[in-house]
């Protein structure tokens, strides 16, 4: 009976687990790297799903991302639609990518993202010193295929489409 | 196309709500989720941390217990000598003619959570606006100042501290009363003395304390102790760097600080409309029985008044 219906709650939980990764506490070492979580999953959402999963559900997670984490309203919203947009409009060929070579593409999404969110955080005035913005893509990117291999079983044995 | 809708809809929000307080309620209403998450977003740490309370064995326990009875018999002998001070110090100030100094009410408070990205140094705390906290109200924790609070939620607020690159507080040398101004760094054991001219008095182990000049922070709670001094001849000033006393990344739980809102001529005036109805009480019982008496010389702060 499950298979009958879309299940489209499946992809909200994930997003719901995604969100709570990104502020769940980490050693202190390990924040510098802190994955991207809702770039990650919604990556894989958009690619999969890109009938259901576009810009505007994107944009709403975003919000709600800005809310948790106190920045400026709209600002994790931009960003996470820019990575759909970019994922939007490579999705045809990142399919048919081998796993690494879609690792390196999201690598430079993910970089171009934290790039976009370097500049909004110096227009606020809390701007990091280092290039270290750039370890969470790096890391991200490295978690690629675990997250996609993940979110595929899942994907596939509940059948949400 | 869509992008652009999104984009264009992202930088309203994110002027709208860098400039003007238009969004502070929705905000606010929003804020009720940020409990729950970063609550199960912490479940780990609890469950770990009461794991090992639930394992620790009766002599540990024991131990600790020993180890509090002592801290606790310093802390009152401290108190002790504390009361006796107070009593001197609010006579002095009586003599000076001066505001008295107002004991804070307080909140205790729990931390639930850290803020995410790593370049800012702020906190959550599980009091919000239902407890009465209010914007930029100062927080502590046993050792010192830890920061103000920025945003007010439903039932948490978020908290800046005082190491954020953007984030600065009045001090002053408690040992001579030497003013400036402590910046944070962004790294959570070190502030910065902004401006202080090279031959200002000021050396290591010095105890900043704050001025209250702000008007945002109360007087007189510790902030850092200077750490260095270093005087460079081709700087125009010299370059102090302090540590801040509160353990800004080890403290799980802290004070809010209620200050008094009045400003002090309003206190002055207040305590002095109370100390004449007392006169004037104390007359009126006096009179039946010594009608020749004098009236008590009415001094502007009593200290009956400033308690």
């Amino acid at each position: 009976m499950a298979a009958r219906a879309n299940n489209i709650w499946v992809v909200w939980l994930t997003f719901a687990l995604a969100l709570l990764l990104s502020v769940s506490s980490m050693p202190k070492f390990m924040e510098l790297g802190r994955p991207l979580w809702l770039a990650l999953f919604l990556t894989y959402w958009v690619l999969a799903l890109p009938h259901r999963v576009g810009m505007t559900t994107a944009w709403a997670i975003g919000l709600l991302a800005d809310v948790l984490n106190g920045t400026l309203l709209g600002q994790n919203a931009l960003i996470l639609t820019l990575i759909t947009f970019l994922v939007l409009t490579l999705h045809q060929r990142l399919r048919m990518f081998p796993m690494w070579q879609q690792s390196t593409v999201l690598l430079v999404v993910f970089g171009l993202a934290q790039l976009v969110q370097l500049w909004l955080n110096a227009l606020t005035g809390s701007r990091p010193p280092t290039l270290a913005f750039v370890l969470p893509a790096l890391v991200s990117a490295l978690l690629w295929p675990w997250v996609c291999t993940l979110l595929r079983g899942l994907h596939q044995r509940l059948g949400v489409n | 196309m869509r992008l652009l809708v999104f984009t264009v809809l992202s930088a309203a929000l994110m002027v709208v709500d860098a400039r003007f307080i238009l969004l502070q309620p929705l905000r606010a209403q929003l804020g009720l989720i940020v409990e729950p998450v970063y609550w199960v977003g912490r479940l780990p740490v609890r469950v770990w941390e009461s794991a090992t309370q639930e394992l620790s064995t009766r002599n540990e326990l024991a131990a600790e217990n020993e180890k509090l009875k002592a801290e606790q018999l310093m802390m009152q002998r401290r108190l002790q000598k504390l009361a006796a001070l107070t009593e001197q110090n609010v006579r002095l100030r009586e003599l000076l003619n001066s505001a008295a100094l107002v004991d804070d009410e307080v909140l205790a408070t729990e931390l639930i959570g850290i803020d995410p990205n790593p370049f800012t140094h702020r906190i959550l705390i599980d009091k919000g606006e239902k407890d009465g906290v209010v914007l930029g109200q100062p927080v502590l924790d046993a050792r010192g100042l830890m920061g103000q609070v920025v945003e007010v939620m439903p039932y948490t607020s978020r908290v800046l501290l005082l190491t954020d690159t953007t984030h600065s507080i009045p001090v002053q040398v408690n040992r001579n009363g030497l003013r400036a101004i402590a910046s944070g760094t962004g790294n959570p054991e070190r502030l910065e003395l902004r401006h202080v001219a090279d031959t200002a008095d000021i050396k290591e182990g010095d105890l900043l304390v704050s001025s209250g000049l702000g008007q945002r922070f109360p007087a007189g709670y510790p902030v850092a102790m200077v750490s260095e001094v270093i005087h460079d001849s081709g700087q125009p000033f010299a370059i102090v760097r302090a540590v801040p006393t509160a353990t800004l990344n080890r403290s799980r739980y802290m004070l809010l600080v209620f200050t008094d809102p009045r400003t002090p001529e309003e206190r002055a005036t207040e305590s002095a409309q109370a100390q004449e109805a007392l006169d004037r009480e104390i007359l009126q019982q006096a009179q039946p029985a010594q009608p020749a008496v004098d009236a008590p010389v009415a001094p502007a702060n009593p200290p009956e008044a400033a308690q």
